[in-house]
């Protein structure tokens, strides 16, 4: 374990070398408003920046914050022959650790033999339980943390695009700032917010060490199956249980947690009238519980409460 | 010629492609995932970087309607939509092409619904097969942006004078952003010279267009002269990409081959899956498989004669379709059989495979199930195969438990 300014970095084993005709396989995974389709273009620009053939592209369904989303860059020395969802990825970015645990997401699925996991993470004594799950290299690095710092928002599509950057080892610092002030400023980014993602960006990127991976080719295989056991299910699109909602849990977006102090609430009831996710409850002396599981850390109770007794805390223990 | 190139997805390549064809009126209506294109323009227009005139209409049937209508004022007019916007303005596209308004509509291809989706098949730009557009289907961005320049030359050539719908896939190329390069603006102006209609409507100008007519005999006449016209855009398309070659350099043609010279298992694809067709053609070759592929990128006219001479003499060949033509099957296999019936050396096993339905993900897995299935069939002599439908188990899996979820099974015993 190498210790770097504060940020933990965690590099369970490392294996030097990538053979073949190069074709590097990142792959990012994130929430609606993380920035995860901007990290993948800025990564792809870089490599595009450093005369390598590149390709990104994002997967999403109706947008919504909050929602998984996942963004591919695929790099090369030659002309890319594959397009779409990355399956075998040589990288993967988690953006929010509570992914790992998400089984529509997946992040870690496919990663080759020899990948690197990035995750984004306080890197608090949970994430070892995934040391065990993710069998290649792992790298840890507090993004939200250094964004909160550095940009005051918890916004970390730089961050992830520098990390990927480096940990390629192929990319160099200015192809990789180069992208992202073209990125930033395509998509209207003011010129003091891309001065501070640059800092963001330099800081991020010297402090991840080069872990290029050293992938074999995937043995797994995928099995297709015949036409005849796919229609032998029920081949009506009718939703017939009620109140699948709650199985969704929403707390895991979070960044931030509300916290009531009960000696200066006054019982007035504001939070519970504001909220978005009804994710309050008045209890018999009027005073709010908020339902963690579901609460989704917009704050507007912190920002509403007369008497401000609503206090916030960086989440860093969310599942 | 590398340098050149920008990172561009294949909506911001059709904005280009409209841009450098100085379009001059743009009707527009929103609809994932074709927007970006419109927005694009939209910015341009207000930066003053692109002179024409973009209009919001209330539906796509409205858009279709004002675009085929200025075409025949005599404006290069360059419209864009999706899957159920074809659909809503359908009625309008045997219009225009009746008209003779030889207009450019970028289709980005998405599933119709139901159930609704956001990601691409073709049912929703082959459904259009039969209207009288001329149909260019890119697999790369940097197509759709040479297309759309090729679209308008050969649309508007007096030989021709029938709309064009440059087809490109919606996640797969709308939002993946490769290297493209765009073509200098002096160059395309020469090769694509400004539009002269026919008899355009003008202010105190005699002309009536789209009349109504009494009697099977005035209808067939002009349908037979659009057919031939239509069939006549292939030759012409021909001509137009050697003139682009010599300009841009990359030649175009409505069929193309990869490693096909030599190959006995040929996959025949168009659209932006053709990529991982022929990444699926290179790893059979690293293995000592004669693979190869034959991509189409002319569907209307449909290049039969051309596809008929590429594929004979080969040992057995798969048509991939990204659609189905629910009750028949791939719409693709059956038009490529119609090609190869009677023709000599053809191939005796022709596969049709359905795959990408719904944008579903393709793994390489079921690429090389297509060559392993052609090897197969030529083994136990089966020449009638049964269509082939790209499933997995790890889907399936998921969809067991999505339908648990919904509460349409109970447990996943089943198989
Ligand atoms: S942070 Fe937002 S979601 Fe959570 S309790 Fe407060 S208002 Fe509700
Ligand atoms: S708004 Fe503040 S004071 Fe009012 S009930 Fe909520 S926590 Fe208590």
């Amino acid at each position: 374990m190498i210790e770097i300014s504060g940020h933990n970095i965690i590099i369970a084993l490392t294996i030097h070398y990538v053979d073949e005709p190069m074709l590097l396989k990142v792959r990012f995974h994130g929430r609606g408003g993380h920035g995860v389709k901007t990290a993948s273009r800025i990564l792809g620009e870089a490599a595009f920046n450093e005369g390598l053939y590149a390709q990104d592209s994002p997967i999403y369904g109706a947008e919504r914050r909050g929602a998984p989303v996942a963004a591919f860059t695929r790099i090369s020395d030659e002309e890319i022959l594959e397009r779409g969802f990355i399956f075998d990825p040589d990288i993967v970015v988690v953006m929010d650790e509570t992914l790992l645990n998400d089984w529509s997401a997946k992040p870690l699925d496919g990663l080759k033999p020899g990948g690197i996991a990035f995750v984004n993470t306080t890197a608090n004594s949970q994430l070892y339980d995934y040391g065990e799950t993710i069998r290649e290299n792992l790298v840890i690095y507090d993004l939200t943390g250094l964004a909160l710092k550095i940009i005051g928002k918890p916004i970390i599509s730089t961050p992830s695009a520098a990390a990927a950057s480096k940990i390629t080892g192929i990319i160099s610092e200015s192809s990789l700032i180069d992208a992202v002030t073209s990125e930033l400023s395509e998509i209207g980014v003011g010129d003091d917010v891309i001065e501070n993602n640059i800092i963001l960006a330099r800081e991020v990127f010297r402090s991840i060490p080069e872990t290029p991976p050293s992938t074999k080719l995937s043995d797994s295989k995928r099995e297709l199956i015949p036409l005849e056991v796919v229609i032998s299910y029920p081949g009506y699109e009718d939703i017939v249980s009620v109140g699948n909602s709650p199985l969704r849990k929403t707390g895991n977006w979070r960044v931030f947690k509300p916290i009531v102090d009960f000696s200066r609430c006054t019982a007035c009831g504001v939070c519970f009238v504001y909220c978005p996710d009804a994710a309050i409850t008045l209890r018999s002396d009027g005073k709010p519980e908020i339902d963690y599981d579901n609460c989704k850390g917009c704050l507007i109770c912190y920002r509403e409460c007369p008497p401000r007794a609503i206090s916030i805390e960086r989440e860093v223990r969310v599942w | 010629m590398r340098h050149k190139a920008v990172m561009l997805t294949g909506n911001a390549a059709a904005a280009w492609g409209a841009r450098l064809a100085r379009a001059e009126y743009i009707p527009a209506y929103p609809i994932t995932p074709q927007t970006e294109i419109i927005e694009t323009l939209t910015k341009w227009i207000q930066e003053g970087e692109m002179d024409a005139k973009l209009v919001q209409l209330e539906s796509e049937h409205s858009m279709l309607t004002a675009a085929g209508t200025a075409s025949l004022t005599g404006v290069r007019v360059f419209t864009a939509t999706s899957s159920q916007g074809l659909l809503y303005g359908f009625e309008m596209l045997y219009n225009i092409a009746g008209w003779r308004a030889p207009l450019v509509l970028v289709n980005v291809s998405r599933a119709l619904a139901a159930p609704i989706s956001l990601e691409p098949d073709h049912n929703d730009v082959l459904a259009a097969r039969d209207s009288g557009f001329i149909q260019l289907h890119a697999e790369t961005c940097q197509e759709v942006l040479d297309f759309i320049l090729l679209a308008y030359r050969v649309a508007e050539d007096r030989r021709v004078m029938l709309p064009a719908i440059v087809n490109m896939d919606g996640f797969y190329l709308s939002f993946t952003r490769e290297p493209v390069k765009i073509r200098e603006q002096d160059l395309v102006d020469e090769f694509l010279p400004h539009y002269s209609a026919v008899n355009p409507f003008r202010a105190s100008r005699h002309v009536a267009k789209g009349s109504a007519v009494v009697g099977g005999h005035i209808y067939s006449y002009f349908k037979y002269h659009m057919h031939e016209a239509l069939r006549r855009a292939h030759d012409v398309f021909i001509e137009a990409a050697r003139s682009f070659s010599r300009k841009f350099g990359e030649l175009y043609h409505p069929v193309s081959g990869y490693m096909l010279d030599d190959a006995e298992y040929v996959l025949v694809m168009s659209n932006s899956f053709a990529t991982l067709g022929k990444h699926v053609v290179k790893l059979m070759r690293q293995r000592g498989v004669p693979a190869g592929l034959l991509k189409i990128s002319m569907i209307r006219p449909f290049p039969a004669e051309e596809i008929a001479n590429s594929l004979k003499g080969r040992k057995a060949v798969a048509v991939f379709d990204q659609n189905i033509s629910l009750g028949l099957g791939g719409i693709i296999y059956n038009e490529v059989l119609g090609a190869l019936y009677g023709c000599p050396k053809r191939p005796e096993i022709v596969l049709s495979v359905i795959g990408g339905v719904g944008g579903k993900w393709l793994s390489v897995e079921e690429m090389e199930k297509i060559f392993d299935e052609l090897k197969r069939l030529e083994r136990s002599g089966i020449t009638k195969p049964r269509p082939l439908f790209l499933f997995r188990r790890d889907e399936l899996t998921h969809i067991e438990r999505v339908l648990k979820l919904a509460g349409t099974i109970e447990v996943s015993h089943h198989e």
